[in-house]
């Protein structure tokens, strides 16, 4: 009994907050980028090889060949076959041959590719037929053959990064918190975006709306497991029946690569002799044959197929509408049977005998849709996501691989032929171009364009690969978990946008982009885990061990009575005793015994057991419940605490049977707890199967870091997910070693006072991006209205929001002919042509400056000089003194800062290459962006010293105060609670806790303040700072989590009064970065006319624009040549030649209309 | 009609309103002086300003003094007055603070604009009474205080596993060394020039990184830059004045004590019955929890007295607070002077510019 004690401890309920030490045991397992890294990982290590194995094998033989010189009757053959490939560590080949080992930092300093050579072993058979019919085989192996390089994902598992620890990342010169997932292509960062995409395999029945001359749609996309085909699509379609047509009220079907629809009946029986009587199909559509209705309803489609009564006469009739309508009979029906076989249906076959299995399929579906039909069940929804899958780096990959190493067999087969039509040795090694893999696959990467770069624009599907975010940590990791809908953006349909209730868990719900793409681009939960994708076959075997009755040994009969059990969506058969095999099959799963996320879907209701092992399903951990309990207990928490010692991980867990993954069409059948505390008083009937681990774990990275987002009304955190990513921060800490295009760097971040669980996975408190301000909501002198904030100029003088912004420029020395070469160095006026007006003194005779030089607009940074070619007798003496022209990269002239870094190295082809970064501080002023973690956004509207900011009664100033107006419409009362929170974590010293959904009440955090002295609602007496007296209110003063946003009115100032035009219209050129004119648009002229002031209009328009004077022929109207000096005036027109000139005042681009027209044989004459 | 210059003689009311802002629980009220000479004048009571008086009534009670930070009570002044203190005291008494930087070396991962902000706001113990404003002048021993940081981080030799593995990864301000400028060595040899804290962590290094720094001090005031500002803080606030409506007994006492935070209630006996008193006014922080229910603020009365302000002044340590409140007021008294004279020069330009119209009117006849 003593003993038994403490072993009945352990056995108590966990609380909510142990399930954080699960969650952590996730993290540490997992990653937050696991999605992209497993994905990349599967295709390394399996689908590569499946690829390269399906391929056929290239086979050659001489053309018939004209030359007496070949003996006639040898005939050879050459068969190239691909075997094991092997990947090696990534490198990169200098110019001067040296094959080096690359670390993507220098990959990205230098701008090159993070790759790792493939290679193959090739086998090459040749073999001679003798003319005695004998065949001489000659086998030759060619191991390891170079075949392209394969861009490498960071941190997987063959990348150089794999398992390093901090001390050796940060040796390589990477962050130790940077998760990888992305790729290294040409210096820059490249992610793969998940493209959703709907889940092949899958019977769906829609309902068509009135013009649709079909009531009733069955449909599949078919794509056999291991396969490399696009999805056939098969429909099985209901007439209207008030369709007034013969066929009224019958069901056709769409039989992949026929041009017209079948009867139903008709593809039934061109499967075989089995289905030629009327009542064997019945059987295999209704199952149960007492059901009028159902009968009753086939009807029509009996009497379609009337005629054709026979296999031969179905096939015949598929046949003529196949492909080659034109063949003869037997080849038709020949043509007709393998489309059967290897077209229809794919995934449940493409052999020879799965007749008996697609003819149930058949009808399985036709059977759907009846019941539709008849109102038996619902049409089924879209937007479900357990009917979506996604594509990650894997699948997108081995798309493309598989394209491209088809294009390399094709091209290595050309090239072959040529060896052996020119009587060459045969030399598959030289026959392999490795470019062509290395080319394609980096060409998809960098450009995003997923396909051949060949193809036709359009074609491809764009954006699949961006360039990774490094604008906040945060922003960076959301990236890597960012999914993408490929449909139009501009379809107007709201429904894929729409939040559906299966994202619960799987998708953020707060954390999509505002605009054309709302709800189109979507962003993983926490703790979504994307499946892998298992083989299929450990599943089958099991199956056939436990019962499942084979469709080819069943009767029809038998069907209405059992479970139909479908595998990845083929049905295998039928179960009669169902609730012990699914209870196995999850025991099995609980205990690993089959894959973890394989998913077992009991749908009762339409007595189907729905197996799935298929790659892209979208999962999430959920505790396992038993008799309303949770299985996992308190001792399993303490093991898990005791990591180190006890061994005990996630992967501990899953095995256990304690936690175990759901996907989104198995959770449609689970019943699962909100909180453990649910489980004890559940009433009624309602049992659960699972729990939730923590409801704030159906939020992604951005609306994570938000403190109580369950306060805010829901667009605000959806506003704040898309400011999160422009925050300014620490990025990566790895920056300075790092030459990013642009970067800001905060001088002092702070983690966040009020901090969310969810943080210490996404690195929050290690790299935070904001500070925590001490802000008051207040009407302050009015210069914080419309979203605008005041801030304490003495805080900013403390370093309060400062920030380092980082500048790259890149230049790189090109080769101008053969054997020259630009140059770096300080361009000469004396021998280089086209120098610019800039200052040329801040670099040295390398063409490059000093780190620590101070360098402004118009200042070169960069110089660089290309020769001259030319030849001796184009030589204008003026000219001849120039033998370069000048080349120099100039800095932009809004910015200024000093030169923080200078990169000299050299690039892929050994040229020089360099990068030359530039720092500078921004202060924060007035017009700079700022905004707290609640989607309230604003603009500084003064900055105020100390002394003319309030203070309270202990002489503490606000560093931001915000007006109250900013609050009641946008209902974010998450700000509030956060403020006063931040204000009881300054004076107990701990964090507070602002988790969602957790239980803390704003009284419980009030009556923490109030026993710290302080009024319980955070509200201060204030004195003004201008007048020294009380304020008439009492304030709501306490600290709260600011970000600085990257907008900043330095970036944005722009004025002009003159300086570039257009060269074609002479008008003023467009844009800040070309110090461009502002556009006086429409509106301001319409307001400038009702007003009535032309003069200001003409002014405007007119003589501040393309002002031009021309002389016109006061004869003919048109434009005469002049010349002022000579005061000679000449009509140029022939049959006119008067020197009767008006001079006339019109824009430039009417004189440039009036010419254009003149060219085109119209004459616009002015009357003058 | 003679009136009374005391306004004791309003009535009780009135005088409430005239002497005390309230403090209700969802806002203060009655925050303004009435400043107009005549507002009571139909009691027949003069409210305008009586120099004498004034000078009779002014207390300034030091109630605490540490070499950082001061307390002190000023009594019998407007609120006006105490905030033009409190303002020059944040932005006008001037220090000598680190204005130029010039950098020698910095291999280290802290940028030169970021090194040089830093090293501005550490708080430097130099009297800058001896120092003048450098304005658009050269800098000299006379306006300029000179600095050098020199700090090298290398491996610590020692390699004992609980020793530190770098030497010098930690800048000091005790690291700033004093460099005098012409004959500064034998100015301040009493007390030379340094900063105030020893500790201020002003980089981090790692081996292999240096900075060589030199930094020259100027004298100017928080209004130009917040590290010239001599104070953490100044700030006062308003003696709360916590009175009964009516008294508070028994259980309710009790009631009230726990009520309070900050103790600011004790109970006497009061005629054998445990009464509630306002014992520790001046510790009350107006929380308002004595006055959110309905009931209680109906017993409790939670005022503050308008023209008592206690103040608290939290030095740098660049300088004492008293020389500090000292420097301030005089910066006060000169302001005051300054104005004067613009005032009398201005009456005296005024009169002279009416002689001169006079002059010209004159000559026209």
């Amino acid at each position: 009994m003593e003993d038994a004690l403490p072993e009945r401890d352990g056995d108590e309920e966990i609380t909510q907050d142990d399930a954080w030490e699960v969650i952590s045991a996730y993290f540490a397992d997992k990653g937050l980028v696991q999605q992209q890294l497993n994905s990349f990982d599967e295709f390394l290590e399996t689908t590569m090889q499946e690829i390269i194995d399906e391929h056929p094998n290239v086979e050659v033989r001489p053309g018939i060949q004209i030359s007496p010189s070949q003996a006639a009757g040898a005939d050879t053959r050459h068969v190239v076959t691909f075997n094991q490939v092997y990947l090696s560590r990534a490198s990169v080949v200098e110019p001067d041959g040296k094959n080096m080992t690359l670390f993507p930092n220098e990959a990205r300093l230098r701008n090159l590719t993070y790759a790792c050579p493939l290679y193959i072993d090739v086998k090459h058979r040749t073999i001679e037929v003798r003319p005695d019919g004998e065949e001489d085989v000659q086998d030759s192996e060619i191991p390891k053959l170079f075949i392209g390089r394969v861009p490498m994902m960071l941190k997987s598992k063959f990348c150089l990064l794999h398992d390093a620890n901090d001390k050796e990342l940060t040796e390589f010169g990477e962050c130790p918190l940077d998760p990888g997932g992305y790729f290294v292509i040409n210096g820059s960062e490249k992610v793969l975006i998940g493209q959703e995409k709907m889940a092949n395999n899958l019977v769906y029945v829609f309902h068509k709306r009135t013009p649709n001359k079909f009531a009733w749609v069955s449909e599949i996309r078919s794509a056999p497991e291991a396969g490399n085909r696009p999805p056939s699509a098969l429909y099985q379609k209901l007439l209207r029946s008030r369709y007034k047509n013969a066929s009224a009220g019958s069901i056709v079907t769409t039989v992949p690569l026929v041009r017209e629809d079948v009867p139903c009946m008709i593809v039934f029986r061109a499967l075989g002799e089995g289905y030629n009587a009327d009542r064997h199909v019945l059987e295999h559509i209704v199952y149960d044959t007492n059901d009028m209705q159902m009968m009753e309803l086939l009807k029509p489609s009996l009497e379609d197929s009337q005629p054709v009564h026979t296999t031969e006469m179905a096939l015949d009739y598929i046949g003529t509408r196949g492909a080659q309508p034109g063949a003869a009979r037997a080849q038709r029906q020949q043509h007709a049977r393998e489309l059967l076989v290897k077209e229809m249906l794919p995934h449940v076959g493409i052999t020879e005998h799965c007749e008996t299995k697609k003819a149930y399929f058949l009808g399985y579906m036709i059977h759907k849709l009846l019941i539709a039909s008849l109102g038996g069940r619902k049409e089924d929804d879209r937007d479900h996501f357990a009917q979506k899958r996604l594509e990650l780096s894997g699948p997108l990959l081995a798309s493309l691989f598989r394209k491209l190493f088809a294009k390399l067999k094709k091209e290595m087969r050309t090239s072959l032929q040529k060896m052996v039509d020119a009587g060459h040795e045969i030399t598959p090694s030289k026959a392999v171009n490795p470019k062509t893999l290395t080319r394609g696959l980096k060409y998809a990467l960098a450009t995003g364009n997923w396909g051949d770069q060949q193809a036709a624009a359009g074609t491809n599907r764009a954006g699949v690969a961006q360039v990774l975010n490094r604008l906040a940590f945060a922003s960076s990791l959301s990236h890597l978990r960012r999914l993408n809908t490929p449909i139009g953006r501009e379809g107007k349909l709201a429904k894929p946008r729409q939040l559906h209730n299966t994202h619960w868990g799987m998708i953020c719900p707060a954390e999509t982009p505002e605009g054309q793409a709302v709800g189109l681009v979507k962003n993983l939960a926490l703790m979504a885990y994307i499946t892998v994708g298992k083989p299929a076959s450990p599943i089958l075997e099991f199956l056939d061990e436990w019962g499942v009755e084979n469709l080819e040994e069943i009767s029809p009969m038998a069907i209405p009575n059992a479970t139909k059990i479908f595998c990845n969506g083929a049905w295998v058969g039928i179960h009669r005793d169902p609730d012990q095999l699914v209870s196995t099959l999850k025991e099995l799963r609980r205990s690993v015994t089959i894959d973890p996320e394989t998913s077992v879907v009991r749908d009762i209701a339409e007595r189907e057991l729905r197996l799935n092992t298929d790659p892209g399903r979208i999962s999430r951990p959920l505790f396992v419940v038993e008799n309303q309990q949770l299985v996992i207990k308190k001792h399993h928490i303490k093991l898990l605490r005791e990591s180190d010692a006890s061994g005990v991980n996630w992967d501990w867990l899953v095995a256990n049977g304690l936690v175990e993954f759901i996907d989104t069409e198995e959770e449609e059948t689970a019943m699962i707890a909100m909180f453990v505390s649910d489980l004890a008083h559940a009433h009624g009937m309602v049992l659960n199967t699972h729990a939730e681990i923590h409801p704030a774990l159906i939020l992604g990275i951005c609306a994570s870091i938000i403190p109580f987002p369950d306060h805010n009304q829901s667009p605000r955190n959806t506003y704040q997910s898309a400011m999160g990513k422009q925050a300014m921060g620490v990025y990566i800490t790895n920056y300075q070693t790092r030459m990013d295009a642009m970067a800001n760097v905060l001088y002092y971040s702070q983690k966040p006072l009020a901090c969310t669980q969810s943080m210490k996975f996404l690195s929050f408190r290690e790299l935070p991006t904001g500070i925590n301000a001490i802000v008051a909501i207040a009407c302050y002198s009015g210069y914080n209205q419309e979203d605008s904030v005041i801030m304490n100029q003495s805080s900013i003088d403390r370093g309060f929001f400062r920030s380092v912004q980082y500048k790259t420029y890149k230049d790189e020395v090109n080769k101008v002919g053969l054997d020259l070469a630009e140059q770096f160095e300080r361009p000469q006026r004396d021998v280089c042509q086209g120098m610019k007006f800039a200052n040329y003194e801040k670099i040295d005779e390398d063409g490059l400056c000093c780190p620590g030089v101070r360098v402004s607009g118009g200042d070169i940074i960069i110089g660089k000089t290309t020769p001259l070619e030319r030849t001796e007798e184009d030589l204008d003496p003026m000219q001849a003194k120039f033998t370069k022209r000048d080349m120099s990269t100039r800095m932009k002239m809004s910015e200024s800062g000093i030169v923080d870094q200078v990169m000299l190295s050299t690039n892929e082809s050994g040229l020089k290459f360099c990068k030359v970064r530039i720092r500078s501080v921004r202060i924060p002023q007035i017009g700079d962006k700022f905004a707290s973690r609640h989607g309230q956004k604003g603009t500084v509207g003064i900055t105020y010293r100390q002394e003319d900011m309030p203070f309270s009664s202990e002489g503490v100033c606000p560093d931001i105060i915000v007006n109250p107006h900013a609050i009641p419409s946008r209902m974010t009362i998450g700000h509030l609670i956060e403020c006063l929170l931040s204000k009881v974590a300054t004076l107990t010293g701990q964090e507070g806790d602002a988790t969602p959904f957790s239980k803390v009440t704003v009284d419980e955090i009030s009556a923490e303040l109030q026993k710290r002295g302080y009024q319980c609602r955070a509200f201060e007496r204030m004195y003004n700072g201008h007048t020294g007296r009380r304020q008439n209110a009492y304030i709501f003063l306490g600290p709260t989590f600011y970000q600085r946003l990257k907008h900043m009115v330095d970036d944005k100032i722009h004025a002009r009064a003159r300086g570039p035009l257009t060269t074609l219209t002479r008008q003023p050129v467009e844009g800040r970065a070309k110090d461009g004119g502002l556009r006086f648009g429409e509106m301001e002229r319409d307001c400038m006319i009702s007003h009535g002031v032309a003069l200001m209009l003409k002014e405007r328009l007119f003589e501040q624009s393309d002002h031009f004077r021309v002389h016109v022929c006061e004869r003919c109207g048109l434009m005469s040549i002049a010349n002022l000096r000579k005061q000679n005036f000449r009509c140029p027109v022939k049959a006119c030649q008067s020197a009767l000139t008006c001079q006339v005042f019109m824009p430039y681009a009417c004189k440039l209309l009036f010419q254009e027209l003149m060219a085109m044989q119209i004459a616009p004459r002015m009357v003058v | 009609m003679a009136a009374t210059r005391r306004p004791d003689a309003l009535p009780p009311h009135l005088s409430d309103k005239h002497k005390h802002v309230t403090c209700a629980s969802d806002a203060p009220t009655y925050t303004s002086t009435p400043e107009y000479a005549g507002v009571y004048a139909s009691l027949g009571i003069d409210n305008s300003l009586d120099l004498d008086e004034l000078r009779r009534e002014v207390r300034i009670d030091v109630k605490s003094l540490t070499a950082d930070e001061m307390v002190f009570d000023v009594v019998g002044i407007d609120a006006p007055i105490a905030n033009a203190l409190r303002r020059i005291l944040l932005v006008e008494v001037p220090t000598m603070a680190i204005e130029k930087v010039w950098v020698l070396t910095n291999t280290s991962i802290i940028q030169d604009e970021v090194l040089a902000h830093r090293l501005g706001l550490i708080p430097i113990r130099a009297d800058p009474a001896r120092f003048e404003e450098r304005g658009d002048s050269e800098s000299n021993e006379s306006n300029t205080l000179c600095f050098r940081l020199t700090a090298k981080c290398t491996h610590n030799a020692d390699k004992s596993t609980d020793a530190e593995p770098y030497t010098g990864a930690r800048v000091l301000s005790s690291q700033l060394t004093w460099v005098p400028q012409g004959d500064q060595a034998a100015g301040f040899a009493a007390e030379p020039p340094r900063p105030v804290h020893d500790d201020i962590l002003i980089a981090k290094l790692r081996p292999g990184q240096e900075i060589e720094v030199e930094c020259w001090c100027e004298k100017g005031v928080g209004k130009t830059h917040a590290k010239w500002s001599p104070v953490a803080t100044a700030s006062y606030r308003l003696l709360p004045r916590i009175t009964f409506h009516q008294p508070v007994h028994g259980p309710l006492a009790a009631e009230l004590k726990a009520l309070c935070p900050l103790d600011v209630f004790d109970i006497e006996d009061v005629a054998g019955v445990p009464t509630a008193v306002a014992a520790r006014p001046r510790s009350c922080t107006v929380c308002r929890e004595c006055v959110r229910e309905p009931a209680w603020a109906e017993r409790v009365s939670l005022q503050r007295v308008r023209d008592h302000f206690i103040f608290s002044v939290e030095s740098t340590g660049a300088m004492p607070p008293d020389r500090l409140v000292r420097d301030a007021l005089g910066v006060l008294k000169q302001k005051a002077l300054d104005t004067a004279q613009l005032l009398k020069d201005t009456r005296a330009q005024a009169d002279g510019d009416v002689d001169m119209a006079g002059a010209v009117g004159a000559a026209d006849e």
